[in-house]
């Protein structure tokens, strides 16, 4: 297998974009072809969820790669729900690694603001299983406030807790220029104060307004190549050294221990492998957190903390900028954004910042080895990417 | 006759599913249509719940409470649920209603309520 490295990234604002879909995709891929030094690729990926359904449009990847003029460049559209970007990164990293393309654009593009938030919610619930969840009105808030209970009541994490990973979160974003929510939030704001119910309302409890991402358009591109393309760029080498992917099962209902994401922790440990290091060997991570409790939860399951103690790292502030792992140092889809199909190649996108040392006023000092994991479903199909600056 | 919701038993190692999938987790069985439809029981135990306040626009109701609930025989189903103050572990009974109407289909699913 051959290596394969990073070698140009780009990305739009995470927000309401007023422009088509296909632009939304071809832009930041734009922007990481310049980055690269590149004019052409071997083929292209094409990173969205609900284009069909949200905006009208099929067959995505044939209109971006034109609209880019890349043609004849192969391309395809990668679906796997919110966790499309990464599995549209590991299908790069194997069309590279295999040897069958040396340069491979991998874009992604979301726009849910076409849509009313409703209409949104209702889109992204359709992950859920048809007939045994779906039909309830179960939404991804209501599964994961489902999830938050049981642990709640099993680990002792409490509404404080996950109000820090929203203050932390929204701190961060206030240094992303391309971050969606630049709303500095405090825990008398949305916790403590008489106003807190009003500023922070339920939206499933126990999680509430502030515990949820907002609903973004939005962008990401990376640029994968072997190493041979890669020593021509003089760009800081970054191996995308491990990629790991698990699943599991479709209804929440059907995990023997509910408040367990295997998924997460089978694709964090086969990424690990590949990448030949320890979760304590990374310097930044950028964590899933649809919800906050999913950050809380997935340092655990990747092994950054010990099962049930996550929420105490971050009580001690060891995950936030400055700490021993800062932990979307973006703010995270929590304030970063979600634009769905697009969310694991912006979460990339980060990552190679942070290793390149161009992470600006959010940069991590001396980072070397960097970490995403990307949650599809409700946890049921999950892809964790291994980062390593090698010069 | 009361409804049911039904599992799905594997004929040849006697697994229980729900909900319905086509090859039996616990065999691994690959002929098709190897299961017989056993009837859910309705009492069990509220595990988890919430109330949902943001929901998809087909539903007409401006919050809605979901439950997961362990029933008699070990296995689990998610339903909605008609509880005035839900706790973690309580009694719960299910009754099979219409639980999502859109203009021309209705949908059928577990409605539990205090046992």
């Amino acid at each position: 297998m051959r290596e394969v490295y990073v070698v140009g990234i780009g990305i739009t604002s995470f927000t309401r974009l007023e422009y088509p879909l296909s632009e939304i995709a071809a832009f930041p891929a734009m922007v990481a072809l310049k980055d690269a030094g590149l004019s052409k690729v071997d083929h292209v990926y094409v990173a969205n969820m609900g284009s069909a359904r949200l905006n009208h449009q099929t067959g995505l990847a044939s209109a971006v790669v034109d609209t880019l003029s890349l043609t004849p460049a192969g391309a395809e559209v990668i679906e796997n729900g919110p966790a499309s970007g990464a599995s549209a990164i590991k299908q790069g990293f194997m069309a590279v690694a295999s040897g069958l393309h040396d340069t491979v654009l991998v874009t992604s593009a979301e726009r849910l603001r076409e849509v009313n938030n409703l209409e949104a919610t209702d889109v992204v619930a359709s992950l859920s299983h048809p007939l045994a969840e779906y039909i309830y009105g179960v939404t991804l808030p209501s599964l994961a406030a489902m999830f938050t209970r049981l642990y709640m009541q099993k680990y002792g994490v409490t509404e404080r807790h996950l109000a820090m990973v929203a203050v932390k979160n929204h701190d961060n974003a206030l240094l992303n220029f391309f971050a969606h929510l630049h709303e500095k939030i405090t825990l008398e704001g949305i916790l403590d104060s008489p106003e807190a119910m009003t500023n922070n309302p339920y939206v499933a409890e126990p999680l509430r307004f502030f515990d949820c991402c907002p609903v973004s358009d939005g962008g990401a591109a990376v640029i994968l190549a072997s190493a041979e393309v890669a020593k021509q760029l003089n760009k800081p080498m970054i191996r995308l050294a491990g990629v790991g992917q698990a699943t599991d099962t479709h209804c929440v209902h059907e995990r023997a221990e509910p408040t367990d994401l295997l998924a997460v922790r089978g694709a964090a440990a086969k990424a690990f492998q590949m990448a030949g290091v320890s979760p304590s060997d990374v310097n930044v991570a950028e964590l899933h957190d649809a919800f906050t409790i999913l950050e809380i939860v997935e340092s655990e399951e990747v092994g950054f903390f010990k099962k049930g103690e996550g929420h105490l790292a971050l009580e001690r502030g060891e995950t936030r900028l400055g700490g021993r792992l800062p932990i979307n140092t973006s703010g995270g889809l929590k304030a970063k954004g979600h634009p769905v199909g697009a969310t694991g190649v912006g979460q990339a996108h980060e990552i190679v910042l942070q290793l390149r040392g161009e992470a600006d006023k959010r940069q991590v000092k001396d980072a070397r080895i960097g970490f995403t994991c990307n949650f599809g479903g409700f946890g049921n199909n999950v892809v964790c990417l291994v980062f390593k600056r090698e010069n | 006759m009361a409804l049911e919701i039904y599992a799905y038993q594997c004929k040849k190692c006697g697994q229980l599913h729900y909900p319905f999938r086509m090859v039996c987790k616990k065999c691994g069985n690959l002929e098709p249509f190897e299961f017989n439809t056993v009837a859910l029981p309705k009492n069990g135990k509220l595990l988890t719940f919430t109330t949902v306040h943001n929901l998809p626009p087909d539903f007409n109701v401006a919050k809605l409470s979901l439950g997961i609930v362990e029933l008699e025989n070990g296995m689990r189903i998610t339903g909605q649920l008609k509880v005035p103050s839900p706790k973690i572990g309580m009694a719960v009974s299910g009754k099979v209603e219409i639980v999502r109407e859109a203009e021309y289909s209705k949908n059928f699913g577990m409605v539990f309520y205090p046992a």
